[in-house]
């Protein structure tokens, strides 16, 4: 193996050593088990490990014999799957997520699962059970939420790849913490059957990568419809390794002014502005765009998400699974064992949600909610008839310290305003690094694109990977 | 009770005819063990989603077609959410806002059109078994198709609700779209009762009734529940709205006593779920099943041949027997004999066999065997003896006939050797006849039967034993 | 705006138990972000026809076959309490 670099190479490159016989698949599993034994206690990024991996030896995709980590929350069949949740504690998940199916046909490993915040309900992974994973570029530092395990494993190199959900952004905010690609697919793309819901209407798992290439290559695995799940995309395959393809020229790039105001980083800002120039430099028009609405995405998306997370989570009662707390009457059996099952965020929300639902304010909440998302839906059908891509920062700030927002729970949701509305939308969104801040903490940017245009947002990012080298870096622990 | 008027509503819950359930592909098996019929997707299990029946949907519509709703061409499920332990998900799948038929009506014999508010799709929680520390959660028979029939409080008294349930329960059957047993459970029904003084507009305090488990318990509950209320009223007493069980040991309603705070059921739209289009191809579709409605099928029959009431309302309760009936008049157009027959014999051997698939025996067949009777070619014996033979295997008639021998034996020459053997060894009858005791005659016409292994027509023997004897004895 | 008497009828809906102090704390973070979140009501709404799924325009059902899941005895193992074959419950009524 010696002469080979795994941590600098991209999965796809590692594949390839393996279908070259430079290397083996079970020598490359043991070099990232090894990896992650020796430097994730000072990340805590993965909750269980495996030893072994089951693999499919005649796997067709061109990532056969990687390992992949998984988020805690979609369901493995036969290991510990928890969404970080005490109220899951131990459960033991009997079915496969399509998405696994998928990658364990492929010829992938699972190498185990990763930290997040509880039943993602956060955006720092400070909201899990078992521990706060650390951003590895700094320690003190939160590598966001709430695939923040996921993040952080990958920037590190632990995994060459990993699977995230993101339901606000957090698949994207986290990557872009950490230093890596985080894609959001659009909304019906990849199966959600096996994906512990949060928010029904707008989860969807997606890949962390260090790479565009990567990317593109998991894209087409876990893509495509499912029958088990009936929101599931009906259309035709799309293989998005044809859109690894360094040409912009001509595509037309919008630039919304109300991503762009007070409350962003000047850092960040300065930032998005050299992303624009690169863009410029190789061919693609940028266009100043408006989405008026966007103010208004944060309280739509705590409504809806709130709403749909209450009636997702009243199924976690002690009886079937998880947690129980023993009682002498079944009343106190639901209400102790949820009082001490779920975690405090998980409480506000599904208080925050039962209530939107509930007599009264029906109307005036959950309803006016749904109808403001359909107003920021619009916004981007209009735009979309301008540009083919919209470009705008992922956070308002870098990783912000841990302790920092935990207890201004609204805070902590305003970090969202650049991710959620693409989740409102059901629109695809990627996040790719951009920059590094003054203390070398990353700065990630964001493409939006139109729905089923998955490609095009592979296209832009893999030509910015080609004249830059952000995503190359390698946090030192 | 001429004080008042009674105002009844009935909301009736039926499983839909489907092998699997609605929103997974568990097995619908009546009578499994417990928890057998089971999957992630019906036991609420973290990650799982719905993915609706086809059949669960057209079924639906065609129900909904033959009450005569208006259908909504764009329909959407939602979520009622409560917490309850037969409930995996604490939320039940279920229609609110977009059922699939509403404003439509059900016509009794009377003529009156019981009007129907809405026809909604839903799925069946699970099964509690309650023992004295604790209870037993079953999960099979969550996630079984149902459809929730609810009507506007135009039902005016107990016989109505029955007959009300009746034809409901025939309509559906006859579509083919539930077997509407009550007592498996395949039919439910809970009923909202009020009084109010005759002539007066505002309705009284209705009062839920539940747990009425048969037909027979829906009539005695609300009989019961009328004396009751009209009782309170009478002496100036307030109803209480509440729900009551009826209890059959007790024959009485018994109030549940616990805290009915009002459900906060939040509903909201399915989001796991995509809005469902009925087609015009899917209406017409299902208006191919739509036959002639058991009200209807009832009045021709009776019109048309001339049956009576009790004979027509066995045949109209099932339809496989009523169409049987109409096949059989084709070949052979003697209504009554073939009634008689149907509704005798063969039905008593339908019942005992239990099975429809197991009865064979096509109508002409059957026809034939009526045939052959009242042509005298089969006496009522040996036309069972037929029958039986007959009814499983559908083996030709005129076959079964020629090879058991059992051509009925009516000519005189035939039978005159049998007769007069009969007399010589029955002394003892003979003289009971002659001495006026005439019943004695039937003993020996039993004796003949015997003897010619009952193929001697009886009518004919005993008017040669008469005459024999007659002649004797002069 | 959510008074503590609110926060316990929402505790009861959500069937989960909040102690006094937790109800007082929780009132007032909820009150909080509801106060963000009446920003909604400054958009004029009542055209607007809410979508519920952007997507999907084609019915999406399964044909009515049984399949056998065999994964009642799992399922079962997983129940922290069960019975036999049945799922073990403190009494209802």
């Amino acid at each position: 193996m010696g002469n080979i670099n795994l941590i600098n190479l991209s999965g796809f490159e590692i594949a390839k050593n393996i279908r070259e016989n430079l290397i083996t698949s079970k020598e490359v599993y043991q070099f990232f088990y090894n990896r992650i034994k020796e430097l994730d206690s000072k990340l805590n990024s993965f909750i269980e490990v495996y030893e072994e991996a089951e693999r499919k030896p005649d796997g067709d995709s061109q990532l056969k014999g990687l390992p992949i980590a998984i988020k805690d929350n979609i369901c493995i069949k036969g290991k510990k799957i928890t969404c970080a949740s005490k109220i899951l504690a131990n459960h033991i998940s009997v079915y496969d997520a399509t998405v696994i199916k998928k990658l364990k046909e492929a010829g992938l490993k699972i190498i185990g699962t990763t930290n997040m915040d509880e039943f993602a309900f956060g955006s720092s992974t400070e909201n899990s059970c078992y521990f706060t994973t650390k951003n590895p570029w700094n320690t003190k530092k939160v590598p966001g939420g709430s695939s923040g395990g996921s993040a952080a494993a990958v920037a590190l190199r632990l995994v060459p790849f990993a699977l995230g959900s993101d339901t606000g952004g957090s698949i994207r905010q986290p990557a872009s913490f950490c230093g890596v690609v985080g894609f959001k697919p659009t909304y019906g793309l990849v199966s959600r059957y096996g994906l512990i819901a949060f928010a029904s209407s707008l989860d969807q798992i997606g890949p962390i990568t260090t790479n565009f290439i990567d990317c593109a290559y998991l894209l087409n695995i876990i893509s495509g419809k499912d029958k088990n799940d009936s929101t599931s995309a009906d259309i035709e395959k799309i293989d998005f390794t044809k859109y690894l393809n360094e040409d912009i020229k001509g595509l037309k790039i919008g630039i919304p002014k109300e991503y762009f105001k007070e409350g962003l980083d000047k850092e960040i800002k300065e930032s998005l502005k050299e992303v624009i120039e690169v863009f410029k430099k190789n061919g693609a028009i940028i266009l100043d765009i408006n989405l008026p609405h966007t103010e208004y995405a944060v309280a739509t998306y705590y409504i809806l998400a709130s709403s749909e997370a209450s009636s997702n989570l009243a199924r976690y009662d002690g009886i079937k699974y998880g947690f129980r707390k023993e009682e002498d009457s079944l009343s106190k059996l639901y209400t102790s064992t949820r009082r001490d099952g779920f975690g405090l965020e998980a409480k506000r929300r599904i208080f925050l949600g039962t209530f939107s639902l509930s007599s009264g304010y029906y109307d005036a909440y959950y309803l006016r909610a749904l109808k403001v998302r359909t107003l920021i839906r619009l916004d981007f059908e209009n735009a979309f008839k301008e540009v083919d891509a919209i470009l705008t920062p992922t956070s308002p700030t870098p990783a912000f310290d841990i302790g920092e927002k935990i207890d201004d729970p609204l805070s902590m949701y305003l970090s969202d305003i650049y991710t959620i509305p693409a989740n409102l939308a059901g629109l695809p969104a990627v996040s790719f690094p951009c920059g590094f801040t003054k203390n070398n903490l990353p700065i990630g940017a964001q493409l939006i694109g139109k729905e089923f245009c998955d490609g095009i947002l592979i296209r832009l990012g893999f030509s910015y990977q080609c004249k830059t080298d952000y995503h190359k870096r390698i946090p030192e622990l | 009770m001429n004080e008042f008027d009674v105002v009844i509503g009935l909301e009736v819950h039926v499983q839909l005819k489907t092998k699997s359930k609605i929103f997974c592909s568990c097995s619908t098996e009546f009578e499994s063990p417990p928890n057998t019929n089971i999957c992630p997707i019906c036991c609420g299990y973290p990650g799982v989603l719905p993915v609706l029946n086809k059949k669960a949907l057209e079924l639906a519509i065609r129900v909904a077609i033959a009450l005569n709703c208006n259908i909504n061409r764009e329909i959407y499920f939602e979520r009622k959410n409560y917490f309850y332990p037969d409930l995996p998900k604490n939320y039940q799948i279920s229609q609110y806002k977009m059922p699939i038929g509403f404003d439509g009506f059900l016509e009794l014999l009377s003529g009156k059109a019981i009007k129907i508010k809405r026809v909604h799709l839903e799925e069946d929680a699970g099964k509690l078994i309650h023992k004295e520390n604790y209870s037993l959660v079953d999960f099979n028979r969550t996630g079984i198709p149902l459809l929730e029939i609810v009507s506007e409080p135009v039902i005016s008294s107990p016989y109505e609700a029955s007959e009300y349930l009746n034809y409901l329960k025939l309509t559906l059957q006859y579509i083919d779209a539930s077997d509407c047993d009550m007592e498996k459970g395949f039919l439910r029904c809970d009923a909202n009762i009020s009084l109010k003084p005759k002539d007066a507009t505002k309705l009284g305090t209705k009062v839920e009734i539940k747990n009425m488990n048969t037909f027979r318990g829906v009539v005695d509950a609300l009989e019961y529940e009328i004396k009751r209320q009209e009782s309170l009223l009478m002496n100036k007493k307030e109803i209480i709205q509440e729900t009551r069980l009826w209890n059959k040991d007790l024959s009485k309603t018994i109030s549940m006593r616990t805290k009915e705070e009002a459900h906060d059921y939040r509903y909201f739209p399915e989001p796991d779920l995509p809005d469902f289009f009925i087609t015009d191809k899917m209406l017409e579709e299902q208006k191919k099943f739509i036959v002639e409605k058991p009200q209807e099928k009832r009045k021709r029959f009776i019109e048309q041949y001339n049956l009576s009431y009790k004979e027509v309302d066995i045949m109209i309760s099932d339809l496989w027997l009523s169409n049987f009936f109409e096949k059989a008049i084709s070949f052979y157009n003697r209504p009554k004999e073939i009634s008689n027959w149907l509704l005798g014999p063969f039905l008593e051997k339908y019942n005992s066999l239990k099975d429809k698939d197991k009865i064979k025996i096509s109508p002409e067949n059957f026809s034939k065997i009526v045939k052959y009777f009242c042509e005298d070619k089969l006496n009522n014996l040996t036309a069972k003896t037929v029958l039986d033979l007959c009814i499983t295997t559908n083996a030709d008639v005129d076959d079964v006939i020629l090879k058991e021998g059992l051509s009925q034996v009516s000519l005189e020459d035939e039978l005159i050797k049998f007769i007069d053997e009969i007399i010589k060894e029955n002394p003892k009858a003979i003289s009971e006849y002659l001495n006026g005791k005439k019943e004695a005659i039937m003993f020996l016409v039993g004796c003949v039967m015997k003897k010619t292994n009952k193929k001697a027509n009886p009518k004919v023997a005993k008017e040669l034993l008469e005459r024999r004897i007659n002649e004797k004895s002069h | 705006m959510v008074d503590r008497k609110t926060v316990e009828y929402i505790a009861n809906l959500s069937k989960i138990e909040t102690s006094e102090e937790e109800s007082y704390f929780l009132s007032t973070q909820l009150s909080k972000i509801l106060d963000y979140i009446d920003k909604l009501k400054e958009l004029d709404v009542k055209d607007v026809k809410p979508i519920r799924h952007f997507y999907l325009k084609n019915n999406v059902y399964r044909e009515d076959v049984v399949e056998n899941y065999n994964l009642n005895k799992e399922i079962l193992k997983n129940s922290p309490k069960s019975l036999e074959n049945f799922f073990k419950i403190p009494n209802v009524l």
